[in-house]
């Protein structure tokens, strides 16, 4: 076993970690915000598959020019969730918004068979095909995309919430409700600022899956419990625990898959979580 | 005076009506949704031992149920136990996992704890579907062979299997009651409430809570050691998977978390939704049952959070609670 | 007189018939995955049962098959079959609660389904409590027809022929083109499915005198699978044998590109490689990949049936048949034969019936010597085939007597194609 296959396991690891963390972003970020836990994540990455796929199979538009769109229409999407049905239950107990958010998984992959059928699909041709190769390393061009795609827009999360008014002023509000609110912040223009960022977040990873990944109404699934982890792992309610998670996360699931048994690799995944929350239960950056 | 007895006349009459239902319905489709709606129900009140008492939101508890049902399959295949005692080990089992998940996991809090449930849920997944003397990902059949009571496997008949889940559900909503009534059960509460004045008070936080998980797992067991026998099946993803564990969170939530049958009005109503959009829609290969099953479930939790034994208890709250509640868990029965 | 008791004879016939009119529809469940992870091969599976009792209840008879085309079944007198569809969610516990319902609320006759093993077990166990036959068209655990059930019954050939197959192949192609397989490297899915097939293709491989140098399980839809890949390659294998279901195997076949990884051949195990979305996404990619089949398009050379019963299921929903869809096309046939030579709806009749099945190969759209079940209620009769991608399309490369085209090895370069 060469050096250079250790380096190449890896660095996959963190190419596809770096998605992870995109979705777990937004989840985490909508977590801060308001408390909720939104089992119906996964779904907005479907919904960005979809919307990709769409994109081109109607009018042979690349997911990767869309990219700005399908973000649009997911925060679109968040905001409009948010005032439909989250706003209802914020200050319901914790369960009922759990059983609210696995109501609204159901719903959206019931959906989603229900108006494109249940088959796999795929968006045969994008810009990026072909592949990157470097001192003997090799890297699909998609994945790589993905991944330059995945930190650019938690970048871009991460800048809005420190550098914008706006964003200082959801970070007010995710730090204490009512203080922000005495200070003349609108709570609710918040929360669906978050939700819209959010599903926005898990709607960009899902149009850069979709250059690679199929797309079919369960896609969700697949990474719905990655997501959880890197939250509860980086530490619920932070953005930059979920970016490190997700690295740390895709190297482990990778890399020890590859000298363990690939059948395991979620159980290492898991099992470091638990050791990590055992030792820090507030998480690798959560506050205490 | 009337509404001290309103609940548990409705409790009783609910009781009285599950019992007398297979009797009197013979279409065995009814018939097999009512022991469905009776297992999901012995499922989530033991549930709500641990998530409802204690205030301990495990999604997990999947783990449990496959304990049960693999230990019982396995004692009684391998080493011709009956499932009876195959119980009673399958919930010693699962309660002393339970000791060693909760042990650790205790720690964590709210959401954290959450998580960490389901991880240990999918984590015993993976490891059971990987390991061959436990079936592996094929599983376990059991033999399909009259063998009357200590063989725990009937043919054609619901009745006993209707009785059995009726049994088992009474017992699991007698040992919840005893202990909510119990220093255990004070303490409980007290934990979930103000757990800071709790702990202040001396209360060992961890080991109530240890005992709630212990009890809920064990009682969780014997359902899965139930399920097994009726269906003579058992493979990881139909005993160990996390849809499972969620299933027994959301009846407790949809009937009311805390309740003693607040569970199994959940149940009652969630297995009617389950059955009857899959029924209706199931056939056209659309998707319209997750539709429709999605839908209620969204609007039940946005306008009724505090579940249905919230809604009963404002819509009825001294007088009129015992008809009306008595109306309403006997349909829920059938 | 005599006309009044000619009269009354005539309405006592009527009043006989009437029962008989009121059968005139015979009911057979049929239950699939119509929802969840595998309701797109379920709706295939609908279209192709439910093409097979249209063409048996109308009066079409341009597919030269024994029923096709009778309006009816004859020996019951004309009366139409009738199916009624349930969905399991490929979950066996409601497999088995769809199975109760179908037979005591919707009074199937007969039950078929449902694709997965694991459902196939519970809702058969149910059809046997209830001592309905239960015809299987296409789970292919062969642990099912060890179970010593009575009402049990199943057209498709189980997994232990079609992995023998796999290694009928590679001897048969070593002595043909004189090539050299010694090294075999195993991938599957870890469910039931692909486990099981993996434990075979262990076994066979010794018995046929290959080496397994690597084994490699993974979870179905993974996000990835480039520890998998790259496990493969370590192991250096001539030939991979691969079971996976359709989104694994498009992203396998994406990462062995990706690592630049290229065995000298990819025999797969059926499922996610034989599938027309299969061959549109991975397009030149997909090209030379092996897998063992049931049906292919092009047997209609030398069986025009085939191509005649594809162009009927194309018309109605664009898509040709595949291996799955055949199966289920052909159980809901072999289950209206039995019925038909019942002469009866009584379960003991059909069950009866099913135990004489003799049907021959030429009146089936598969290539197999026909439907005759053993005792344990398996075909005895059935077969399997190799097909290759070739050119964007399956083609039949083995066995060598039935193949429409040679087959190619090694695999080209991922950059020569």
């Amino acid at each position: 076993m060469t050096a250079q296959l250790l380096l190449q396991t890896l660095l996959s690891g963190v190419l596809i970690g770096l998605v992870y963390a995109l979705v777990a972003v937004g989840l985490t970020l909508i977590f801060g915000v308001m408390d909720i836990v939104n089992f119906a994540h996964g779904e907005f990455l479907m919904l960005g598959m979809y919307a990709s796929f769409w994109g081109f199979a109607l009018w042979k538009l690349d997911p990767i020019f869309t990219l700005p769109l399908t973000a649009l229409l997911l925060f679109a999407f968040g905001a409009a969730l948010y005032h439909a049905v989250i706003r209802r239950i914020i200050d319901a107990p914790m369960l009922s918004q759990i059983f609210t958010s696995f109501g609204l998984m159901i719903l959206f992959r019931g959906l989603a068979q229900y108006l494109w059928k249940p088959d796999f699909r795929s968006v045969d041709h994008t810009v990026v095909e072909g592949k990157v190769a470097f001192a003997g390393l090799q890297f699909g061009l998609p994945q790589v995309v993905a991944a330059l795609g995945a930190v650019a827009t938690t970048g871009a999360v991460w800048w809005f919430l420190r550098r914008t008014r706006l964003g200082a002023a959801l970070e007010a509000t995710a730090a204490d409700r009512e203080a922000a609110a005495l200070m003349g912040i609108d709570s609710q223009k918040m929360f669906a600022l978050a939700w819209g960022i959010g599903a926005a977040c898990a709607g960009v990873a899902g149009a850069l899956l979709s250059t690679y990944y199929p797309i079919f109404p369960e896609v969700g699934s697949s990474f719905i419990l990655i997501a959880f982890v890197l939250v509860a792992l980086g530490g619920f309610g932070s953005v930059a625990g979920a970016f490190w998670a997700g690295i740390l996360v895709g190297i482990v699931e990778v890399l020890g898959g590859f000298l363990w048994d690939p059948a395991y690799k979620m159980v290492l995944v898991l099992s470091l979580y638990l050791l990590v929350v055992w030792l820090r239960p507030q998480g690798l950056m959560g506050k205490a | 005076m009337r509404r001290r007895w309103a609940w548990p006349a409705a409790g009783a009459a609910a009781a009285a009506a599950a019992a007398l239902f297979p009797l009197l319905v013979a279409r065995p489709t009814w018939q097999n949704a009512a022991i469905l709606m009776l297992m999901t129900a012995q499922l989530g009140v033991a549930w709500n031992v641990l998530g409802g008492y204690a205030g301990q939101v495990s999604l997990g508890h999947a783990a449990f149920f496959g304990t049960g049902a693999y230990v019982s399959t396995l004692l009684s295949l391998k080493l011709g136990v009956s499932p009876w005692l195959g119980m009673l080990a399958g919930g010693g089992t699962a309660s002393l996992l339970a000791l060693l998940v909760g042990w650790p996991c205790f720690r964590l809090k709210g959401h954290y704890f959450a998580m960490a449930t389901i991880a240990v849920g999918e984590i015993v997944q993976a490891l059971v579907n990987g390991w061959d003397a436990l079936g592996g990902a094929v599983g376990f059949t059991l033999p399909l062979a009259e063998s009357g009571f200590w063989g725990f496997v009937w043919g054609r008949s619901k009745l006993p299997y209707h009785y059995i889940a009726l049994s088992l559900l009474l017992l699991t909503l007698l040992v919840n009651w005893a202990v909510a009534r119990s220093r255990i059960g004070y303490y409980l509460r007290a934990i979930k409430d103000e757990p800071d004045a709790a702990r202040s008070l001396g209360v060992s936080l961890t080991r109530y809570k240890l005992y709630a998980i212990a009890i809920s797992s064990f009682l969780v067991a014997t359902g899965g050691t139930l399920y097994a026998q009726k269906e003579l099946f058992i493979d990881p993803g139909s005993t160990l998977s996390t849809s499972l564990s969620i299933k027994m969170a959301l009846v407790a939530i949809l009937g009311g978390v805390g309740t003693l049958g607040g569970p199994v009005l959940g149940a009652v109503v969630l297995t009617f939704i389950e059955e009857a959009s899959r029924i209706v829609f199931g056939g056209t290969g659309r998707g319209t049952d997750l539709v429709v099953y999605g839908l209620l479930i969204v609007l039940i939790a946005v306008y009724q959070p505090a579940g249905i034994v919230g809604f009963l208890r404002a819509r009825w709250p001294a007088r009129e609670a015992e008809p009306r509640g008595a109306g309403a868990r006997g349909e829920g029965a059938t | 007189m005599p006309s009044v008791s000619r009269v009354f004879l005539a309405v006592a016939a009527l009043c006989l018939a009437a029962p008989a009119a009121a059968a005139e529809e015979i009911k057979i469940g049929v239950i699939y995955p119509l929802t969840g992870a595998a309701a797109s091969t379920g709706l295939e599976l609908k279209n192709a049962a439910q093409l097979a009792a249209d063409l048996i209840d109308g009066t079409d008879k341009s597919l030269a098959l024994p029923l096709a085309g009778s309006g009816g079944l004859p020996r019951l007198g004309g009366a139409k079959i009738k199916l009624v569809f349930a969905d399991h969610q490929g979950n066996p516990q409601v497999g088995a609660t769809e199975a109760e319902r179908l037979i005591t609320q919707e009074k199937v006759v007969a039950l078929a389904g449902c694709y997965f093993s694991s459902v196939t077990n519970t809702a058969s166990q149910t059809a046997e409590r209830y001592g309905v036959p239960f015809l299987n068209g296409e789970s292919s655990s062969p642990a099912l027809t060890t179970r010593g059930f009575k009402w049990f019954f199943r057209t498709t050939p189980h997994d232990e022929l079609f992995v023998q197959n796999s290694f009928e192949f590679l001897k048969d192609l070593e002595k043909k083109k004189g090539v050299h397989v010694k090294r075999i490297a195993i991938l599957a899915e870890n469910t039931e499915f692909g486990t099981g097939a993996a434990k075979l293709q262990e076994s066979f491989a010794k018995q046929y005198g290959y080496e397994i140098v690597g084994k490699v399980l993974y979870p179905p839809k993974s996000t990835q699978l480039t520890s998998e890949v790259q496990k493969l390659k370590a192991s250096n294998p001539d030939v991979v044998m691969q079971s996976s279901y359709l989104g694994d195997a498009i992203l396998s076949m994406k990462t062995y590109k990706e690592l630049g990884f290229l065995p000298t051949g990819l025999v797969a195990n059926d499922a996610g490689f034989n599938d027309s979305e299969f061959l549109k996404t991975m397009g030149k990619d997909g090209d030379f990949v092996i897998s063992r089949e049931v049906w292919a398009l092009d047997l209609a050379a030398q069986k025009p049936i085939i191509a005649k019963a594809n162009d009927l299921l194309r018309a109605r929903h664009g898509v040709n048949f595949n291996g799955n869809s055949a199966r289920a096309f052909t159980a809901i046939f072999a289950l209206a034969d039995a019925i038909n030579r019942a002469g009866s709806t009584r379960p003991e009749a059909i069950q009866k019936a099913l135990r004489e099945t003799d049907i021959p190969g030429d009146q089936l759209i598969m290539p197999w010597g026909g439907i005759k079940f053993d005792a344990t209620g398996q075909n005895e009769k059935g077969a399997g085939i190799i097909v290759q991608v070739q050119g964007g399309k399956y083609v039949t490369v083995w066995p060598f007597a039935l193949a429409s085209k040679d087959v190619v090895w090694p695999l080209p370069a991922w950059d020569k194609r």
